[in-house]
């Protein structure tokens, strides 16, 4: 287990590192996940051996983190070391005039430690925070240019949609260990009746947002704000990930009413989001659309009952998404910019380059022998398998189809027209990485068997599923290169292009109506607040007026008793005649009743 | 044969004699003309119980002697108000003096 955790520590060592030493951070990036590379590959090759590990790390009194290598958890933790490796790989050569690597690279490699955190995770708590450690490094991430325009916004709207979503998590995992009575995930997954339902559909929620699924898919998109190798990462085997990877892994515990809800949001992203990027003008736009559309599948294969096809869909997408990226990455070099006017022609310029791209898309469109054939093929034999295979099939079909469309729409933009493209410094880099992952993404299908075998389960297949899987990604591809987005989508383009804005989109369905709201709680807010004042008010004004009664009721006794003392003082002075021999009567009458008093005073002794 | 009742009646008659002359003058020459008779009466008084009851003591000689210097000092202060008086009013009546009225 230890072997296995060092794919966490590897990175997070590094990252620690580059902060602290601020020099030579590629290197010790590439050092850093290079090594949780190794971990993850020798822990896979043991978990496949049959070995099984699971360590406890003293966490919170009561909540301990644990750790879990089973053949689930080593397979995903492998994707995420070998995209996390080769993407850092291909950073190299991207961000070679860029400043702040330190910051880049100590983001990167951080991010690939919690993601590998949260995959091995064997413990909700850890679950937990290593979810909440990837969304804080994608901020980080998605905003590293964020002195650029609109940078700052996207990543706070990437990190404001996925957090709100996270919620759903956190309510989630409250159901499931106040039920199970532990945080171990496999004793949580015991768990059964509405409880189940509850925290199925609570997850789904969080797992929706995170991998960007139809209603919550907005920030994806502008996520490609960020540099291109965050995207790669972000796209195939980190953030968007971690929503597929949960769904996955709690598969066991969702009951059939919310294997129907992900199936259907999965369907409908599929398409939703497809049509969107068949329409989109922008190269990574086209891709971050395509990444939705492409967990889309993996929630349909979880709710078709089954997780390992997602499981192997997500590992097949994950390649195949990151040398899309990273290809484009190279155009965008090439050409300053990566909306489809800028980058006409830029095929042309770098043949190799568009190869790979060309392998990778072939790949996600589903031809054979690619990884993507391979995958794609198990989710659709695995809807037509399902209870609900009259809704699942059709959508996985359609699917296809329009990944078809979009790839050759694509691949077309990217050779015809023309363009001057400039070289790119650090092209070597990033051909390497790009290579290596066009390699993964063309042979892994030839992996998938034996995967699907280590997970305890048989991929679904099916002759009429494969051979309809095959046929309209053919379809679509021939679609997409033939048929122009204006005429494939008619009068609806424009609706789509501008990600289903229907109604105002989520600014006028969302925005408008909870400013209104926020605007009449405030009105009330100031009601209230004017009510309170004028008690407040009355109050004063009330003690106002008993201050005045007091204070003249106490002046005015004062003033009498004054007034009093003086006419005392008045009457005392009409004594004072100034003339002598009333003085000295007055003496004598004194001396006089003095003397009568001590002489009754003496007789009275 | 005079007796101590004689010479105290004789000591009162002084005394209240000088007390009318005292309350009854206006003139500030014969109020303390007044006032030096009650002093009189009031020595003779002293004189009598010394003769009459204490002759071996000699207290009673003693306090006639304090009074008879009490009653110079008095003319002395007396006159000098009245003189220091005359010489700004022009006058000793005590009707006219009301400046100590309060």
């Amino acid at each position: 287990m230890t072997v296995a955790a060092l794919a966490i520590l590897g990175p997070l060592a590094v990252a620690a590192a580059i902060l602290l030493l601020r020099r030579g951070a590629a290197a010790l990036a590439v050092t850093g996940s290079s090594l949780g590379l190794l971990a993850a590959g020798f822990t896979l090759a043991r978990v496949a051996g049959g070995a099984r590990y699971e360590a406890t790390l003293p966490g919170l009194p009561e909540f301990p983190l644990r750790l879990v290598a089973d053949p689930l958890t080593a397979t995903l933790s492998t994707v995420v070391a070998v995209v996390g490796a080769l993407v850092m790989l291909y950073a190299v050569g991207y961000m070679g005039e860029e400043h702040d690597k330190p910051r880049f690279y100590a983001g990167m490699s951080f991010f690939v430690a919690a993601m590998q955190a949260l995959v091995l995770a064997g413990d909700w708590v850890l679950l937990l925070g290593a979810w909440e450690l990837i969304g804080l490094s994608s901020y980080l991430l998605i905003g590293f240019w964020y002195e650029r325009e609109g940078v700052a916004s996207a990543a706070t709207r990437a990190f404001l949609y996925t957090r709100t979503a996270d919620l759903g998590l956190y309510a989630g995992i409250f159901v499931l260990v106040t039920q199970a009575g532990t945080t171990e995930i496999s004793e949580t997954l015991q768990t059964g009746g509405a409880a189940a339902l509850v925290a199925g559909l609570l997850l789904l929620v969080a797992a929706a947002s995170k991998s960007a699924q139809t209603p919550l898919s907005g920030w994806l998109q502008d996520a490609m704000a960020g540099p291109t190798p965050v995207s790669a990462l972000l796209h195939s085997a980190t953030l968007v990930a971690a929503g597929a990877i949960l769904m996955i892994r709690t598969s066991p515990l969702l009951p059939q009413g919310v294997l129907l809800v992900a199936g259907l949001l999965g369907g409908i992203t599929i398409l939703v989001s497809g049509l969107t990027a068949v329409a989109e003008s922008d190269l990574k736009r086209l891709l971050a659309a395509s990444t939705s559309s492409q967990y889309g599948f993996m929630l349909l294969a979880v709710g078709a009952g089954s997780p390992v096809a997602a499981a192997l869909h997500l590992a097949a997408h994950a390649t195949i998404k990151s040398s899309l990226f990273l290809g484009a990455g190279i155009f965008q070099h090439a050409r300053g910019s990566t909306g489809f006017d800028d980058l006409g022609g830029v095929g042309r310029d770098r043949r190799l380059v568009f190869y790979g791209f060309v392998i990778s898309g072939l790949a996600l469109a589903g031809v054979p022998p690619l990884s993507g054939f391979f995958s794609k093929d198990a989710i659709i034999a695995a809807s037509f398998d399902s209870p609900y295979a009259a809704l699942f099939g059709p959508l996985a079909l359609a699917g296809t189809l329009l990944t078809g469309a979009y790839v050759a729409r694509a691949v077309r933009l990217l050779w015809r027209g023309e363009g001057r493209s400039e070289s790119v410094s650090g092209a070597r880099w990033m051909g390497a990485a790009l290579a290596a992952l066009v390699a993964l993404a063309a042979t892994l299908g030839l992996a998938l068997g034996p995967l699907a075998s280590l997970l305890a389960s048989e991929l679904p297949e099916g002759l009429l599923g494969a051979a309809l899987g095959l046929l309209a990604g053919l379809a679509g591809l021939a679609l997409g290169w033939f048929v122009p987005a204006g005429r494939l989508l008619g009068p609806a383009r424009e609706v789509v292009g501008r990600g289903f804005r229907i109604g105002g989109g989520f600014d006028g369905l969302v925005a408008r109506p909870a400013l209104a709201l926020g605007r009449a709680a405030d009105t009330f807010d100031r009601g209230i607040h004017a009510v309170a004042i004028a008690v407040g008010q009355g109050t004063m004004d009330v003690a106002l007026a008993l201050r005045i009664t007091d204070e003249r009721g106490i002046d005015g006794l004062i003033a009498a008793l004054v007034r009093g003392t003086r006419n005392l003082g008045g009457r005392a002075r009409g004594l004072q005649s100034g003339l002598v021999h009333k003085e000295l009567v007055l003496a004598v009458v004194g001396g006089a009743a003095i003397l009568v008093f001590a002489a009754a005073a003496a007789l009275g002794a | 044969m005079i007796t101590l009742v004689v010479a105290l009646a004789v000591g009162a008659a002084l005394f209240g004699i000088g007390l009318y002359g005292a309350l009854s003058q206006t003139n500030l020459v014969m109020i303390m003309m007044g006032v030096e008779v009650m002093l009189g009466g009031a020595m003779v008084n002293l004189v009598a119980f010394w003769r009459f009851l204490h002759p071996e003591v000699f207290s009673g000689q003693m306090f006639v002697l304090v009074v008879m210097t009490v009653m110079a000092l008095e003319m002395a202060v007396g006159f000098g108000i009245g003189t220091s008086r005359f010489r700004s009013v022009g006058s000793v009546e005590m009707e006219e003096a009301r400046e100590l009225k309060g």
